[in-house]
């Protein structure tokens, strides 16, 4: 997958989109879902996810909520309520940021 | 095919070979390899544990989990910044703006005796033995801890050792400053002795939090950042 580096600025819009519409998730199910949903183009990998997620909830954007199940500990992550407005923002970036690639890229059938 | 409560502990100490220390962070990858794992196993249930976990491993690249250990430590870095200044903020809203300003003033005169340095010095240097020897205790207390339960939170290592980098050593900036400089604080002008005076006082209540009230409340601060806290520890 060559294309992964592009994808890899947009990681934590992704993580942020996703517990916007799932409310809690676990590390090991975001990179599920999002392999799902983008039917395996995009792999988000270990290794890059969890400094993601640590440094989301630095920032004070994910609060944590931690459940045994089975025989283990499992760590949720959910969006606080600066978290649900940078979502709103970054998404809107990343709109921004679609639009202006597509006039680079495609110039001729932009939309505007 | 789940793993079994042995598995379970195997990954535990596996996390432990590769560098990871502290519980928070173990059982989180912890819980990443047992999924992943057991995902596995559905594609090739034959494969043996050691292999599967392996593979698994394999998917984190060529640094394996210094990456996680290395944001996580930012992370919480960020978040004892933030528990200090909590704590300091508070000396300086009433009632304990009073102690700041008696201390900040005690200074200030203490400043204007003749041989006021020799005083100083030897003040920091008895600091600095104690300081030395509270240094020993916690080595010594987190080293039978680790030995007994195999379970630290980051925050609690930060809390018992690195004391946000404000140690004896410091202390000892200060002192070979003062003793190498001939600094003669009496007869220094007045806003430079104000300027000192102020530095000193904040150091001292900086100092006064990271080492008595940020352990002394220890307990509080971690349920606080580890919901499993309480949980692992019923355990």
């Amino acid at each position: 997958m060559s294309n992964q580096k592009l994808y890899k600025g947009s990681l934590q819009t992704i993580i942020l989109k996703l517990l916007a519409t799932h409310h809690k998730m676990y590390g090991y199910e975001i990179t599920q879902k999002v392999k799902e949903l983008t039917k395996g183009e995009l792999q988000i990998t270990e290794g890059a996810l969890y400094p993601a997620l640590h440094k989301l909830e630095a920032d004070g954007l994910l609060d944590i909520e931690v459940v045994k199940v089975e025989n283990r500990l499992r760590k949720y992550y959910k969006l606080t309520e600066i978290g649900t407005k940078e979502t709103t923002d970054k998404l809107e970036e990343m709109q921004q940021f679609l639009r202006t690639m597509q006039h680079l890229v495609n110039p001729k059938f932009s939309l505007e | 095919m789940k793993l079994t409560k042995n598995q379970i502990n195997e990954l535990y100490k596996f996390t432990r070979k590769h560098y990871v220390y502290h519980y928070d962070v173990q059982s989180e990858l912890v819980d990443h390899l047992a999924n992943d794992i057991e995902k596995i196993w559905e594609q090739t249930p034959n494969l043996s544990f050691e292999d599967a976990k392996n593979n698994s491993f394999k998917k984190f690249g060529i640094f394996g989990f210094m990456d996680v250990i290395e944001a996580k430590q930012k992370q919480m870095n960020k978040r004892y910044k933030h528990i200090m200044w909590r704590f300091f903020k508070e000396w300086f809203t009433l009632p304990k703006v009073t102690t700041t300003i008696v201390l900040f003033l005690s200074i200030f005169f203490f400043l204007k005796i003749q041989f006021s340095e020799y005083i100083l010095l030897g003040t920091l240097f008895i600091f600095l033995i104690f300081d030395l020897i509270n240094q020993f205790k916690n080595r010594k207390n987190q080293k039978e801890k680790k030995g007994k339960t195999e379970k630290i939170f980051l925050l609690e290592a930060m809390i018992g050792n690195t004391k946000g980098g404000f140690t004896g050593i410091t202390a000892l900036n200060f002192f070979n400053f003062i003793n190498l400089s001939h600094i003669n604080f009496s007869a220094l002008e007045i806003h430079w002795s104000i300027i000192v005076s102020l530095t000193a006082t904040l150091l001292c209540i900086l100092f006064y939090v990271i080492h008595y009230i940020i352990p002394q409340k220890a307990e509080e601060l971690l349920v606080e950042t580890y919901p499993e806290y309480k949980l692992v520890n019923n355990l």
